[in-house]
């Protein structure tokens, strides 16, 4: 076992082998208990299954985690040599976009499966955007059932280039992807360099996990604390309770809540109950502020620094991707925004380029309208104030869903604020 | 299709609250073809007390967007939000 702890997203399309994957790296990792593997390679056989089927152990562990009592959403765990790793197995319908951007976060770094034999597909796309507004540092892209197209290079490279191409359209930076041939059902380049891809040199997938960069703590960003809720406890008063995204809160601090733009000493923090000195991100915590009435702030707020508050936009300009929208999205339409624990109607003021999905360049200046599939840099004006940062200075409270009509219509990442 | 399992956050609206009741609320308030697997309880700060109730829906249109809806319209239910999610 290893010290350090890695978040792993494993994203792709429908069927391209995200299951199998798991599976195999699980296997060849010695972390499925030996007597599942026996059992499933019994019933496999019997059922004249030929082959090993991976997605089939998944499936039913699937149904034995679904029977126990609670289910540890973060269930399955391997390590390399460097790290621990839990995998996160990133739900299909693009309607659980909103909970992966405004939940805790998740996943440091992501495994995207595309299958050789079907190349980029829709949610090839929408999974790529996601872990770059997610904040994914690299990627892994394992080029899979390698077996399918007899591991032709050609055919390789041709899926290489296609994504090469996708992740320039969301500017992803391609230094921080590498792409790997492999078959997760044959097992090819995952534990050992494999002979049917004797025109690949490059590292196979066990040494790529192994070799990715640490996650940064997020401690060196300023406070960020989102408010979920506000209190009256009696004996108490005022109490925000909200789980710290970025720095630290101490007794004593002063500090800010935006955009209610009101602030003060904290007096009290409290976690499971218990009084500490001081919390730190992913803590859940009840804190108490001194000279804060219950009516002074609320929900969405962020609280940091006083030094250091939290910025309140005026207007941003962002990078969206629009996943489903029935018509166009033109300039004056005013969806609910969710960033963080805030909601806030915002308007979508100018649309300012189109990228060309081909290139990645721009592809118009100003366009007129953006529909479904298309990435594009817009201006946006919150219809009430809202507090949100650059995603390159806080990534954690620079991401947000837009939603209308009861669906996810688009996610996005701030690239810029301007400050009231 | 595949499930995803949703650990939910739910927080009540007093420290005084009876957190058994508020369950079989919750419990009762979920919509069709979602189930409860367990629920989770952490103190918080001050008295107050969240649960964490896992929520299996399937992996399809909607997301969590019903049992979200419904957990808010509970009786003494303060606030309701996903923590995350993930494939079962
Ligand atoms: N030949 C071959 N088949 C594969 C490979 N990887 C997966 N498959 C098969 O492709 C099918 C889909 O694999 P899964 O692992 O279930 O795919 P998935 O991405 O998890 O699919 P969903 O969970 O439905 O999105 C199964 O029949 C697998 O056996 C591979 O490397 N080679
Ligand atoms: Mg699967």
């Amino acid at each position: 076992m290893s010290e350090q702890h890695q978040n792993l997203a494993i994203i792709g399309h429908v069927d391209h082998g995200k299951s199998t994957l798991v599976g195999r790296l699980l296997y060849e990792t010695g972390s499925v208990p030996e007597h599942v593997i026996e059992q499933h390679r019994e019933e496999a056989e019997e059922k004249g299954k030929g082959g090993f089927e991976f997605a089939y152990v998944m499936d039913n562990l699937a149904e034995e985690r679904e029977r126990g009592v609670t289910i540890d959403i973060a269930h399955q765990e391997f390590s390399t040599d460097a790290y621990d790793f839990t995998i996160v197995d990133c739900p299909g319908h693009r309607d659980f976009v909103k909970n992966m951007i405004t939940g805790a976060s998740q996943a440091d770094n992501a495994v995207l499966v595309v299958a050789a034999d079907d190349g980029v597909a829709p949610q090839t796309q929408e999974h790529v955007f996601l872990a770059r507004t997610l904040g994914i540092d690299e990627l892994i892209i394992g080029i899979n059932k390698m077996d399918i197209v007899d591991y032709k290079e050609d055919t390789y490279n041709e899926v290489v280039e296609e994504v090469t191409q996708l992740l320039k359209q969301v500017q992803f930076n391609t230094e921080d992807a590498s792409f790997i041939p492999i078959s997760a059902f044959e097992g090819d380049n995952i534990a050992e360099a494999s002979d049917n891809t004797g025109w690949y040199d490059g590292e196979i997938l066990l040494e790529a996990l192994n070799d990715l960069p640490e996650p940064e703590p997020p401690t060196d960003a300023p406070l960020r604390l989102p408010i979920q809720d506000v209190y009256t406890i009696s004996g108490i008063g005022t109490v925000p309770v909200g789980r710290i995204e970025t720095g630290v809160m101490n007794i004593g601090d002063n500090v800010s809540f935006q955009p209610s733009d009101v602030g003060g000493e904290v007096k009290t923090i409290e976690m499971h109950h218990e009084e500490v000195p001081k919390a730190e991100p992913g803590d859940n915590v009840g804190f108490n502020v001194r000279g804060i009435g219950k009516d002074d702030i609320r929900r969405g707020d962020v609280c940091g620094p006083a030094d250091d508050p939290p910025s309140v936009a005026e207007t941003f300009q962002a990078q969206v991707v629009v996943m489903q929208h029935p018509s166009v999205i033109t300039a004056g339409y005013t969806p609910v925004f969710h960033a963080h624990t805030s909601q806030v109607a915002c308007t979508i003021e100018s649309i300012d380029k189109k990228m060309d999905p081909a290139s990645g360049e721009v592809a118009e200046e100003n366009p007129d309208f953006i529909q479904s599939g298309d990435a594009a840099v817009v201006t946006i004006r919150p219809q009430k104030p809202l507090s949100i940062e650059p995603s390159s200075e806080i990534p954690e409270l620079g991401s947000f869903a837009i939603r209308d009509m009861g669906q996810t219509i688009a996610a996005g990442k701030v690239l810029e604020v301007n400050e009231k | 299709m595949g499930k995803v399992a949703a650990k939910i956050k739910v927080m009540p609206n007093s420290p005084e609250i009876d957190l058994d009741a508020l369950q079989e609320r919750l419990e009762s308030s979920l919509p069709e073809g979602a189930k409860i697997n367990g629920v989770e309880r952490e103190e918080v700060a001050f008295g107050l007390v969240a649960l964490y109730p896992t929520v299996i829906v399937p992996d399809g249109s909607g997301g969590t967007e019903t049992v979200e809806e419904n957990f808010t319209g509970v009786e003494g239910v303060e606030s309701v939000g996903v923590e995350n999610v993930g494939r079962i």
